[in-house]
């Protein structure tokens, strides 16, 4: 029974919800997650032994999903296809005084504030807020040094914070202040 | 009072339980007088938790039946050829392959000399080959030779015929090999629910059988597709011309029929 739990077809339905949320968020587009959903589990079973049993699951599959994302970013962008989408991200990051402006006269929802983020920021904050990956693991999903995992981080949440208005009210009021 | 100075990365770690106990107890330390420290580090506190509860929904969200089907149908054809492929697929070549280079006078050969191995074990099933003689061929137990190339002579491919009562025989297809010769390739199921994949050619008025596989079946009876693979290797080696269409095949074996 342990073997079988171990094996990569018996995990791999169980685990769907979570991969696909994953890729909904890397690519912020449901239709464009499905399909990546789906060639992640072909290349998964295609090189299920690969994968080592006692070792993660999620962070096996999460790097093989964002492995295929990162080719498809790769061939929109020499294809020149539609808009693409860490162009656009660039460009946001490039006018981030005047978007802070902006945030701070309207609000996003949080979960628009990630979607916004650039790609090499959104992703590490959803394996290490969103999935609880240590920064270790993180750091080996996406093959990065783990310095880079933490600047990214740190920049992502300060992102997030300023677009979606995230403050720590509860310990920063002057009320407080007026009480020590 | 001096601050110690904390850089954000530094409390965004402390904040993620990602620092080492004596950096983390002098944060803690800090804290209890500095109320900005404490801000600063309720960010990285604050953000993790919203961005968690944000994306709670899209756990929630049923996976679409599309994507769903499409896995499970991975996984379950995966699971199919794990369960078809160990040993239980047994080649057996009946016949040495042939070297492209090689002419095909090969094909005239006696069958006995050119038998290279017989593979059994399969209980209650067996694929027994008899020296050339008044009996020459492929014998299926249960089922004698003679219902056997009647069938080979008479099923048109697609269609299958029952040999014995636990037998069942189901017709390929028919095609040419290299030389001209005129192949069926069929499968015999038996009451094991094994199947065995086989090709007969016609040589000097009676049927050769030159290729067997001996596979676990399925439910559907048909072979699991692992062991086809074998066969699609040999019928290449051969030079196999594709199949024949209805019309010509059930000419060619009215004419074999009626020997």
């Amino acid at each position: 029974m342990t073997d079988r739990t171990d094996r990569v077809e018996d995990l791999l339905v169980a685990f769907l919800p979570n991969l696909r949320r994953f890729a909904i968020s890397l690519c912020r587009s449901r239709d464009v997650a499905d399909d990546l959903v789906q060639a992640a589990c072909e290349r998964a079973l295609a090189s299920a032994d690969r994968f080592e049993p006692g070792t993660r699951f999620d962070a096996w599959m999460f790097r093989i999903l964002r492995n295929l994302w990162i080719d498809v970013v790769r061939k929109r962008k020499t294809a020149g296809v539609e808009e693409d989408i860490s162009e656009r991200q660039d460009i946001a990051g490039a006018v981030s005084g005047e978007r802070e402006v902006e945030a701070r006269m309207t609000l996003k929802s949080v979960a628009d504030a990630i979607d916004d983020l650039p790609d090499e920021q959104r992703e590490v904050l959803l394996l290490v807020c969103v999935e609880d990956f240590s920064y270790r693991e993180t750091a080996e999903v996406l093959g990065i040094p783990i310095g880079t995992v933490m600047s990214r981080l740190a920049r992502a949440r300060q992102n997030l914070a300023s677009a979606a208005g995230i403050s720590a009210a509860p310990a920063r009021s002057g009320v407080m202040k007026g009480n020590a | 009072m001096t601050k110690p100075d904390f850089s954000d990365e530094m409390l965004m770690r402390f904040a993620d339980g990602e620092l080492d106990p004596q950096t983390a107890a002098a944060i803690e330390a800090a804290m209890e007088t500095d109320d900005d420290l404490v801000a600063r580090v309720g960010l990285f506190i604050e953000t993790r938790a919203e961005a968690k509860s944000a994306l709670k929904p899209l756990l929630d969200e049923p996976v679409p039946e599309k994507l769903a089907t499409a896995v499970e149908r991975m996984v379950r054809e995966k699971q199919a050829r794990e369960a078809a492929v160990p040993p239980s697929v047994k080649v057996i070549p009946l016949r040495p392959a042939v070297p492209k280079n090689v002419a095909v006078r090969h094909w005239t050969l006696p069958l006995a000399a050119s038998i290279a191995a017989v593979i059994g074990g399969l209980t209650g099933y067996w694929l027994a080959l008899s020296p050339v003689g008044e009996q020459s061929g492929l014998q299926v137990a249960g089922v004698d030779s003679a219902a056997l190339y009647q069938a080979l002579a008479t099923v048109a491919s697609g269609q299958e015929k029952q040999l014995a009562p636990s037998q069942r025989f189901r017709a390929i297809a028919t095609f040419r090999d290299s030389a001209g010769a005129v192949c069926r390739e069929f499968e015999v199921d038996s009451p094991d629910r094994s199947t065995v994949i086989s090709v007969a050619c016609r040589q000097a008025e009676t049927w050769r059988f030159s290729f067997a596989v001996v596979a676990p079946g399925t439910d559907s009876g048909y072979a699991p597709a692992s062991s086809t693979e074998a066969l699609d290797a040999y019928l290449t080696a051969i030079d196999a011309k594709a199949p024949m269409e209805a019309a010509e095949e059930a000419t060619l074996l009215r004419a074999i029929a009626a020997k």
